[in-house]
């Protein structure tokens, strides 16, 4: 408790203006930032996937299992950020219990759960079927009985069976793109709609989290497809690349467009908060947001998505580009989420002062922790990617039909 | 008898078509099926066997959260209970400017005093840096908030060295200009133009001491201004050093060279 005081105190020294007595410290801190940051990959990523899947894109092929897999590690660890944060996170199943159909953030379990076990789970499943089964015939021992389970006894290999998987996949993706939506624009809608907060309240809020999203999936995408294929000892394929990175690059023009869209708004409107607003930009914010976020996470690698096209460039340079952007945009997309999260707590509801937020290094809210919550999707990708392989080598020739007949 | 055997046509028929329908779906659906009515019991047996049993009691939350706050141990409590013991400073305070500052908001958490006064003895501020966290001057604080700016008033002495914290004198009115702008007030003090008086030079406002930055008075703006004494020919008094107002310091303002609250010659 006194030591507590002691930090408040210290806090206390760096507070500019005036500010209320409950707003020196922070309470949302970085694992809430790290918590849109995770679930904007999970959309991104679905997102990506689901392109390929409902326009039949032949580039992205190589992508397409990989970021559902990966949509799947991430989402795994989405909820962790928030239990972490709870005082007492072993009675946060009660909330699934007794659901509350009115509150915006008692419904996030529930959105959760229909975009893990209907979308997500569901897509995969249905895709990887075929797989499972050839799979479950061949192995031996316990990952024999392993892929048995994952089959859920449905197999079925005769042709009308394939079909319907494919039809199922296919209309679940359908359905999976809205719920995408939903799944991040709904935390852009938990900091849209509180309303005495000028710096979170804006209907675009759930537009701008969507779009930073699928900017942060893409570019991830990238990345983990970079990754993979070097440690496979594989060749790049240049036409898939190519194409993440056009996509990357329409991305983040939409998503400066918008973004720069609200804070112009923001400024014609000047609402009366607008004054401490633009003190925070200018001095707290200004390293996180003009030059991370904008200069380093947006423009810089927009210039160099854009010389991609417009000039011929070697591969080996292309792919330095592509890699190099996508990871100035995680870093500034991280930046982004920081802004919101950290910047909407930072000044006052007075309008008159600025507090200020130090990262712990230690503790259940502190840096460590996050890094480790941002790392363990990557372990989970990796085991992932041990049971279910996403390599398109690694699918399965199912023996024809007639030859299943004879056996 | 004729219609029982009809209905009984029927109804084969029917299990029949039904039979052939079920085999037409996928064996996939079926498997998701059971899966699905699997973990939907499921949810609803856990909701069944653990929500929690006040749940619901006063509204949407379990009624036993509020017994868990409510044993949360006190720390706070509050000034009625100081009165017992100490009601002559709650009688002065009660009067005072300090009247609506907590006795624990200066002394901290005390229930632990109040329960035994000899086990726990609660600190006292005295040292100068406290009082400065309501009183340093700070722009956003409301207009008429009292309030001094801490490097230049009465430093390094202990704040309760003047001021009684349980009934804070209220000092005079600011109807000089040093209640705010007090270091240029020591500087001039002891500098050449001591007996000077700020209105000499400055034009202020009577608003300017209610709302100082909305009626800021009026700053001396050109040579002549100064040389209105210190010119050669200029009517003041003897004692006055002068100058060549046209080839001193020329091409620039006086106070380029000279801090006017403390103008040195060396
Ligand atoms: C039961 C009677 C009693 C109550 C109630 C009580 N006090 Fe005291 N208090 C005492 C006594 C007796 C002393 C002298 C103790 C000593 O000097 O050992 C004392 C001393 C103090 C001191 C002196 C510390 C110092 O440094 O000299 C402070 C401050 C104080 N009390 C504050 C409070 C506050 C604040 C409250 C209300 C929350 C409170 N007391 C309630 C009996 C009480
Ligand atoms: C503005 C801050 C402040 C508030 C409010 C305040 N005190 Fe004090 N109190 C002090 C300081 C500073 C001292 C030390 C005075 C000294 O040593 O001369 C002190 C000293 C005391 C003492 C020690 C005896 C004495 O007079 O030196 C007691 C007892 C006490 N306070 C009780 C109370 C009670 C009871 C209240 C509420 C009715 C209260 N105080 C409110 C700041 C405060
Ligand atoms: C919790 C905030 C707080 C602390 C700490 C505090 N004060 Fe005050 N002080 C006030 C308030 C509130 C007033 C009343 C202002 C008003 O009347 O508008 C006040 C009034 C005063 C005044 C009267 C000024 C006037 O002319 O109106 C003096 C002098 C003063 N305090 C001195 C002190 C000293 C000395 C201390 C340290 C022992 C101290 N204060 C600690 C809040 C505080
Ligand atoms: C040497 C005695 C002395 C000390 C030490 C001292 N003051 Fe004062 N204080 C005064 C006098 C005298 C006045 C009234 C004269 C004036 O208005 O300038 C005053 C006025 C004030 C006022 C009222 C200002 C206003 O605008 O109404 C506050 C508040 C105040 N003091 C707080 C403090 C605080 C806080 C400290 C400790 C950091 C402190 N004083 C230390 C003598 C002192
Ligand atoms: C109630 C406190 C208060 C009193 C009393 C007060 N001032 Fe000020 N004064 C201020 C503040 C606050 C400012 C603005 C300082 C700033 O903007 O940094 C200011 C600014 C000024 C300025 C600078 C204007 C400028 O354009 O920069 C002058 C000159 C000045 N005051 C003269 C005086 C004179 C002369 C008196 C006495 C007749 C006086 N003040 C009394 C608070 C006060
Ligand atoms: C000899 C004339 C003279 C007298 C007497 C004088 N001032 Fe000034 N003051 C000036 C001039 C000239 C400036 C403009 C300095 C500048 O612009 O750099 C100034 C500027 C200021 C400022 C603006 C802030 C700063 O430091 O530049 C304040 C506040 C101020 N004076 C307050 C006072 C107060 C209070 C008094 C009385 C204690 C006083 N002045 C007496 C000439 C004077
Ligand atoms: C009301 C008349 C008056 C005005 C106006 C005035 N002064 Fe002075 N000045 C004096 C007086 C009186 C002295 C001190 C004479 C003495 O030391 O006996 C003085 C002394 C000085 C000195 C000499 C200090 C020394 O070390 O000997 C300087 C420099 C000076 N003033 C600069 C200025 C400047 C610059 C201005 C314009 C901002 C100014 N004065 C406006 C009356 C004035
Ligand atoms: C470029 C800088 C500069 C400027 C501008 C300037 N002075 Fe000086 N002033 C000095 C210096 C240096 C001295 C001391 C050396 C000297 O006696 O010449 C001085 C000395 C003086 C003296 C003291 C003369 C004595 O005999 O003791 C007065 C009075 C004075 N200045 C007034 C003014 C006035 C009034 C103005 C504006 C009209 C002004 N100064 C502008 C630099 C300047």
């Amino acid at each position: 408790m006194e030591d507590h005081f002691e930090e408040l105190l210290l806090n206390l020294k760096q507070v500019v203006g005036f500010i209320f007595p409950n707003e020196i410290e922070l309470h949302w801190g970085l694992l809430i930032v790290v918590y849109p940051y995770v679930t904007g990959l999970v959309a991104g990523a679905f997102i990506l996937a689901s392109l390929e899947r409902i326009f039949n894109i032949e580039e992205l092929k190589p992508t397409y299992r990989l970021s559902l897999i990966t949509a799947l590690a991430f989402l795994f660890v989405a909820p962790l950020p928030l239990l972490s944060h709870l005082g007492h996170p072993e009675l946060s199943f009660e909330i699934f219990l007794t659901p509350h159909l009115q509150s915006a953030m008692a419904m996030f379990g529930f959105v959760y759960i229909w975009y893990l076990m209907v979308v997500l789970l569901l897509e995969i499943w249905f895709d990887y079927r075929k797989d499972l089964v050839v799979w479950s015939r061949n192995e031996t021992g316990l990952k024999k009985y392993m892929y048995k389970i994952l089959t859920l006894g449905a197999t079925d290999l005769s042709d009308r069976a394939l079909r319907f998987d494919k039809k199922a996949g296919k209309f679940i993706t359908i359905i999976g793109i809205p719920s995408a939506f939903i799944l991040h624009g709904y935390v852009g809608f938990i900091f849209g709609s509180v309303k005495a907060n000028p710096w979170w309240s804006s209907v675009l809020m759930p537009i701008v989290f969507l779009f930073s999203a699928i900017v942060s999936g893409i570019a991830i995408m990238i990345l983990i497809y970079g990754f993979t294929t070097l440690i496979r000892w594989k060749k790049f394929q240049m036409g898939c690349l190519d194409k993440l990175g056009s996509y990357l690059m329409y991305a983040i023009i939409l998503d400066l467009s918008l973004e720069l869209l609200d804070f112009i708004h923001r400024l014609y409107e000047s609402e009366e908060s607008i004054k401490i607003i633009s003190q925070m930009v200018s001095s707290r914010l200004f390293l996180s947001l003009v030059i991370i976020q904008l200069i380093l996470g947006s423009i810089l690698p927009l210039v160099g998505l854009v010389l991609v096209r417009v000039r011929p460039l070697p591969d080996e340079l292309r792919r330095l580009i592509y890699f190099g952007s996508a990871i100035l945009v995680q870093v500034g997309i991280f930046s982004t989420r920081w802004n919101v999260v950290v910047g909407g707590q930072l000044f006052s509801k007075s309008f008159r002062g600025l507090t200020i937020y130090k990262v712990q290094v230690l503790g259940i809210e502190g840096l460590l922790m996050s890094i480790g919550l941002l790392l363990l999707p990557f372990v989970i990708l990796w085991a992932l990617i041990k049971i279910i392989p996403p390599w398109p080598e690694a699918e399965t020739v199912v023996p024809s039909a007639a030859a299943e007949r004879k056996e | 008898m004729k219609y029982k055997g009809k209905l009984f046509r029927a109804s084969k028929e029917a299990t029949g078509d039904l039979n052939a329908k079920v085999g037409k779906i996928p064996q996939q659906l079926k498997s998701l099926f059971v899966l699905f009515l699997v973990l939907i019991s499921l949810f609803f047996l856990l909701r069944h066997f653990f929500t929690p049993d006040t749940f619901g009691k006063y509204g949407h939350y379990r009624a036993a959260a509020i017994d868990s706050i409510m044993s949360q141990p006190l720390r706070y409590a509050g000034a009625q209970l100081c009165m017992e013991c100490h009601d002559d400073i709650y009688a002065l305070k009660i009067e005072s400017y300090h009247r609506d500052v907590s006795c624990e908001g200066c002394h901290g958490p005390a229930i632990a005093h109040t329960e035994d006064p000899s086990e726990f003895v609660p600190p006292a501020p005295r040292e100068r840096g406290y009082c400065p966290l309501c009183h340093e001057y700070n722009p956003s604080r409301p207009t008429g908030f009292p309030q001094i700016d801490l490097t230049s008033h009465n430093p390094p002495k202990p704040c309760i060295d003047c001021h009684d914290p349980h009934d804070p004198k209220p000092p005079h009115t600011p109807e000089q200009c040093s209640a705010c702008h007090a270091e240029i007030y020591r500087t001039k003090a002891v500098s050449h133009h001591a007996p000077l008086l700020c209105t000499r030079c400055h034009e202020a406002p009577e608003a300017h001491k209610d709302q100082p930055r909305m009626h800021l008075p009026s700053k001396p703006t050109s040579r002549t201004f100064c040389g209105e004494c210190h010119a050669m020919e200029a009517d003041s008094p003897k004692d006055i050093p002068r100058i060549m107002m046209s080839d001193h310091g020329i091409g620039y303002v006086c106070w380029q060279c000279h801090y006017p609250h403390y103008p040195e010659v060396r």
